[in-house]
C-alpha cells in the first residue's frame, strides 16, 4: 500500500533510532575490547588483542567461565528432560487441569526472577545449610524449563494429533509411540528450547547474585563485580566473547523454529 | 471401556508432568512460601506485620515505591511509542527487512543483562559516547551524561523490554487483514486517518497486553537500575537486594518481595486473561 | 458517476509482467465485467483503477480527469472487497457512514440520513446497530454493498463480491445487483471468474487471459461470436477443433477435415458449442455429420453431457433431457453450418 513520504521518513527514522539504541551499547563493548590502553575510554585508542590474551590467561575468568559452562550444560540437559514431557502432556486435551498447570509452568517467564533468587536463598539457608551450586542449578531450572515448554508446545501445536492414534492403530506400543512418533515431531522445539535454556543459564546474573556462595562464581557475576569496582577493557573482551555466544544461539534458534515464532 | 482408556491417558499425562511438578514445588512454590512466612514472622516465631509497616511508614521507602512505579510507567510508554510503528513496519515489510528488525530487537534480550548494562555505562557515562558526541557537536557534554539519571534508566530499560512489546504487538497486528487498511483508503481515509481509525483501535488489545508485561518486568528489574541509576536512585528491587546483602534484614527483604510479587500479580493476572482470550 | 477510461495500462511485478497494454472504456453508467481465470490480471487491473497499485505504464481517467498518480483516498471510487473488509470495531451503521465521514460529505445528520437510505436499499435497516461479526455472510455482503454505494462514487468496483456466498444466495444477489445498478446508474466494474455472473449482470464483458484482454464485447456477442480459442473455450466450454487441410468431411488424427469452401481463408480452428451438437442414428439431411462412438454419459438433470469419439477427435455434446432416448442409440453427431465459429488464432 502507498504510504506517504512523511510516513516513510518517520518509519525509517524510527527503525534507525531503535537500531542505534538496541545495538550501539553492544557495539561499544565490542569496540572497547580491542583497545590498547589500560582504561575504558571512548573512542578506544589503538587496536590490540592484548586484553583477550589477558583474560585467557586470567585464572579468575577461566574458572568463572568453567563454572558457568558446567552449570549451563547441566541446566540445559535437565530443562529438556523435564520440559519436553511436560510440554507433550500440556499439548493433550485429555490432560487434567491443563489450563491452570500450563499457567503455572509458564509463570516464571513473567514473574520477577529476583523472587526466585531470594526464595531459593532463604530456602537454602533454612533447610540446606546455605546456598551452593545445587541451588543455583535449581534456580536456573525454574526459569529455563518454561522456554523448553513453550518452544516444544509451539511445535506440537502444528503437529497432527491423529498421528499418535494412527501409530497405535499400526500397533505401536507405549515406548514405540514416544520414540518413533512423538519425540521426532518435537525435535526442532527441543533444539530451540535447549538453545534458549543454555543462553538464559549462561547469561543469568540475577539468580546467581543471590545464590552467590564461596567458590561458585559465574561469568556474569565476575563481570558484575568488575563493573561495580573498576571496569577495564578486559571486561569488554569477556563480554564480547559472551555476545558472540548469544549471537550464535540466536541464529541457531532462528534455524530451528524461526525467530517469528518466539512471540 | 472408554473410562479405562481415559484413565490410562490421564495416568500417562500425569507421569509426563511429574518431574516438572516436582521442580515447581521445590524451586517455585516452596521458596515463595518461605518468603511469605519470613515476611510475617517476628524473631520469637510469632506473627507480625512490622516488616510491612516499616515500608509504609518510612518516607524513604515510599519514595522508592513511587520511583519504581514512575520509571515503569515511563518505560512502558517509551516501548509503546517505538514498538507500535516497529511492529507495523515488520508486518508490512518484506521478509529481509522483517528479519533484520527482528534480529536487532531480539539481540539485546539474548545478551546478558550485565553486558547490556556495561554497554550503557560506556555510552551514558562520564566521557562516554553520548557525552563525546555532544562535545563534538558543540553541546555541553555534561548535560548528556545520563548516568545516575532516571532518563538513563528509562533508555537502558526500554532497550531490553522493547522486544516483549514488539512481539506481543506483532501477534495482534498480523491478525488485522490488510484489506481493512485498503478499504479505508478507497473510502477516502488518508494514510494517517487509516492508522488512527483502523489500525490503532484494532491494535488496542496488543497495546494493553504488551504494556502489562513490560510494566511487570520493569518493576522487578534491578541490575540495570542499580548500575545505571546508582545508589542515589534506588528502586524497589535494588532496595530488596540491599536488605539482603547490605543490612542483612531478611524479614524486611521478604516483606518487600511480597509487595513486589503482589504488584506483579496484579498486572499479570489480567495479562494472562487477555492472552487466553486471543487464542 | 463518470466515464472510466483505461489507456495503455501495463504492470510488472519484479520480472513478471502481469498486465500488457490494457485499453478499455466503461461509459458513464455502464457495467463492465472483467472475466478470467485466477492469475489473469483482472484483480490487478481493478486495484490499479482503485489506486491500490501504481501502473508501470499507461493512464487511468475518471470523468476525463487523469487520476493515475492520485492516492486511493483522493479518487472518488468505491471498492467492495471479496472479503467484504468490514471494520470489526465499528457497527453496521458506522461502517456504512465511514466513507461519508472520510469524505466529509454533508453534516452528521445528513450522513445519517444517507446511511439509513443505503441500509434501506439493501434491506438491512433492522441491523444498523449490530457489529459485523454478529451477521451472517449474506448480511455482511449487503453491508459491504451499502458501504460501497453510499457515497455515490464515480466508479464502483466489485471484486468477486459473490464468491463467498452459497449458490442460492448468489442468485438472489445477482438479481439485486441488477436492480441496484438500474436504479443508481453507477459506473461499475465487476471482477469475476464466473462466466454466468459476468454474462447475466453486465452490459459489456472483457475476457482476460495472461494479462491481456482477449475480447471485449456484449455478453451475447461474446457467446455467439468468440474471437479467440480461449474465449470460445472459457465461455460455455465450446469444442475447439483444429482444422486439417480441406478434403472429404472426416477426421484426420485429432483434426477435422472440412470440404473445400466450408471454412473461410485463414481459419485455423473451428468452435462448436456443446448444445449445437445433436446425436442421432439418422444423419440424413444434416449439414454436417460424423460417425461417432459414445464413450460416457454424465446425467445433469435437465440435460446430459456426452463424451464422443470420432477417430482421434474427442467431442463434448450437451443433450436436452427429452432427446436422451434417441441419443443413447445414436451413431452420428450432426451440426448445422451456422453453428460453426471459425477462429484464425
Amino acid at each position: 500500500m502507498t504510504a506517504p513520504l512523511s510516513a516513510r521518513l518517520l518509519g525509517g527514522l524510527i527503525v534507525i533510532v531503535t537500531g542505534l539504541v538496541m545495538l550501539v551499547p553492544l557495539a561499544v563493548v565490542v569496540a572497547a575490547s580491542f583497545s590498547e590502553s589500560a582504561f575504558l575510554v571512548f573512542p578506544p585508542r589503538g587496536f590490540s588483542l592484548r586484553w583477550y590474551g589477558e583474560i585467557l590467561g586470567s585464572e579468575a575468568y577461566l574458572s568463572a567461565a568453567w563454572t558457568s559452562l558446567r552449570i549451563a550444560v547441566v541446566v540445559t540437559l535437565l530443562a529438556v528432560a523435564i520440559g519436553t514431557p511436560a510440554a507433550i502432556a500440556l499439548s493433550r486435551p485429555a490432560t487434567p487441569w491443563r489450563e491452570p498447570l500450563a499457567g503455572l509452568f509458564l509463570s516464571p517467564l513473567v514473574l520477577p526472577t529476583l523472587i526466585f533468587g531470594i526464595g531459593l536463598l532463604m530456602t537454602a539457608s533454612l533447610f540446606f545449610g546455605g546456598p551452593g551450586i545445587g541451588g543455583l542449578i535449581i534456580g536456573h531450572l525454574v526459569i529455563c524449563v518454561p522456554y523448553v515448554i513453550r518452544t516444544v508446545t509451539a511445535v506440537l501445536s502444528r503437529a497432527d494429533p491423529r498421528l499418535e492414534e494412527a501409530a497405535r492403530c499400526m500397533g505401536a506400543g507405549l515406548w514405540q509411540k514416544y520414540w518413533h512418533v512423538i519425540l521426532p515431531q518435537c525435535r526442532t522445539g527441543i533444539a530451540a528450547g535447549a538453545f534458549f535454556a543454555f543462553n538464559i543459564s549462561f547469561d543469568d546474573a540475577v539468580v546467581a547474585l543471590f545464590l552467590r556462595a564461596p567458590g561458585v562464581e559465574t561469568l556474569p557475576i565476575r563481570i558484575y563485580s568488575q563493573l561495580e569496582f573498576s571496569p577495564d577493557p578486559g571486561v569488554a573482551a569477556v563480554s564480547t566473547l559472551m555476545i558472540l555466544v548469544s549471537v550464535l544461539l540466536v541464529l541457531l534458534i532462528d534455524r530451528a523454529v524461526g525467530l517469528d515464532r518466539m512471540a | 471401556m472408554s473410562d479405562r482408556i481415559t484413565a490410562a491417558a490421564r495416568r500417562e499425562s500425569l507421569a509426563l508432568l511429574a518431574p516438572g511438578i516436582a521442580v515447581l514445588l521445590l524451586a517455585f512454590l516452596l521458596p515463595v512460601a518461605v518468603i511469605l512466612v519470613t515476611s510475617v514472622r517476628d524473631p520469637a516465631g510469632g506473627l507480625t506485620a512490622a516488616h510491612f509497616a516499616k515500608f509504609f511508614v518510612d518516607d524513604y521507602y515510599l519514595r522508592i515505591a513511587w520511583r519504581t512505579l514512575r520509571l515503569a510507567l515511563a518505560i512502558t510508554a517509551v516501548t509503546v511509542i517505538f514498538g507500535l510503528p516497529l511492529a507495523w513496519i515488520m508486518v508490512r515489510a518484506g521478509p529481509r527487512l522483517r528479519f533484520a528488525i527482528m534480529l536487532m530487537v531480539i539481540l539485546p534480550l539474548m545478551t546478558s543483562v550485565v553486558i547490556r548494562t556495561f554497554g550503557w555505562l560506556v555510552v551514558l557515562g562520564n566521557g562516554g559516547l553520548l557525552a563525546r558526541l555532544g562535545e563534538f557537536l558543540g553541546l555541553d557534554g555534561r548535560a548528556l551524561v545520563l548516568m545516575h539519571t532516571e532518563t538513563g534508566v528509562v533508555i537502558a530499560m526500554a532497550q531490553v523490554l522493547l522486544p516483549f512489546m514488539v512481539l506481543t504487538l506483532l501477534g495482534v497486528l498480523r491478525a488485522i487483514p490488510r484489506d481493512l487498511e485498503e478499504a479505508a483508503r478507497t473510502m477516502g481515509a488518508g494514510f494517517w486517518a487509516t492508522m488512527r481509525l483502523v489500525v490503532l483501535p484494532l491494535a488496542v488489545p496488543g497495546i494493553v497486553s504488551g504494556s502489562l508485561i513490560v510494566f511487570a518486568l520493569s518493576i522487578s528489574s534491578f541490575i540495570t537500575p542499580s548500575l545505571v541509576g546508582g545508589v542515589r536512585l534506588p528502586v524497589l528491587a535494588s532496595s530488596i537486594y540491599q536488605s539482603i546483602g547490605g543490612s542483612f534484614d531478611w524479614p524486611f527483604a521478604a516483606a518487600q518481595s511480597v509487595l513486589l510479587l503482589a504488584a506483579t500479580l496484579a498486572v499479570i493476572i489480567p495479562y494472562t486473561r487477555l492472552a487466553r482470550g486471543r487464542t | 458517476m463518470a466515464e472510466l477510461k483505461i489507456e495503455g495500462v501495463a504492470k510488472t511485478f519484479g520480472q513478471t509482467r502481469v498486465l500488457h497494454d490494457i485499453d478499455v472504456t466503461v461509459p458513464d453508467g455502464g457495467f463492465l465485467s472483467l472475466l478470467g481465470p485466477s492469475g489473469c490480471g483482472k484483480t490487478t487491473l481493478m486495484r490499479i483503477v482503485a489506486g491500490l497499485e501504481v501502473p508501470s505504464a499507461g493512464r487511468v481517467l475518471i470523468g476525463g480527469r487523469d487520476v493515475t498518480d492520485l492516492a486511493p483516498e483522493a479518487r472518488n471510487i468505491a471498492l467492495m472487497f471479496q472479503s467484504y473488509a468490514l471494520m470489526p470495531h465499528l457497527t453496521v451503521a458506522e461502517n456504512v457512514r465511514f466513507p461519508l465521514r472520510m469524505r466529509r460529505q454533508g453534516s452528521r445528520a445528513e450522513q445519517e440520513a444517507r446511511v439509513a437510505e443505503a441500509l434501506e436499499l439493501v434491506q438491512l435497516s433492522a441491523l444498523a446497530g449490530r457489529m459485523p461479526r454478529q451477521l451472517s455472510g449474506g448480511q455482511q455482503q449487503r453491508v459491504a454493498l451499502a458501504r460501497a454505494i453510499v457515497a455515490r462514487p464515480d466508479v464502483l468496483l466489485l471484486d468477486e463480491p459473490l464468491s463467498n456466498l452459497d449458490a442460492r444466495l448468489r442468485e438472489d444477489m445477482q438479481v439485486e445487483l441488477i436492480e441496484l445498478h438500474r436504479r443508481l446508474k453507477l459506473t461499475t466494474v465487476f471482477v469475476t471468474h464466473d462466466q454466468d455472473e459476468a454474462l447475466s449482470l453486465s452490459d459489456r464483458v472483457a475476457v482476460m487471459q495472461g494479462g491481456r484482454i482477449e475480447q471485449e464485447d456484449a455478453p451475447d456477442a461474446l457467446y455467439d461470436r468468440p474471437a479467440t480459442r480461449f474465449v470460445a473455450e472459457f465461455i460455455g466450454g465450446a469444442n475447439v477443433i483444429e482444422l486439417a487441410p480441406p478434403g472429404a468431411l472426416g477426421v484426420s488424427g485429432a483434426r477435422l477435415v472440412l470440404p473445400p469452401g466450408a471454412a473461410p481463408e485463414g481459419a485455423r480452428a473451428v468452435a462448436l458449442r456443446q448444445e449445437d451438437l445433436a446425436l442421432t442414428a439418422d444423419s440424413a439431411g444434416a449439414d454436417y455429420a460424423l460417425p461417432v462412438k459414445i464413450e460416457t454419459r454424465i446425467f445433469l438433470g435437465a440435460r446430459a453431457r456426452y463424451r464422443l469419439r470420432a477417430g482421434g477427435l474427442v467431442l463434448l455434446a450437451m443433450v436436452p433431457r427429452g432427446a436422451l432416448a434417441q441419443a443413447d442409440v445414436a451413431t452420428h453427431v450432426v451440426w448445422s453450418a451456422q453453428a460453426m465459429r471459425f477462429l484464425s488464432r
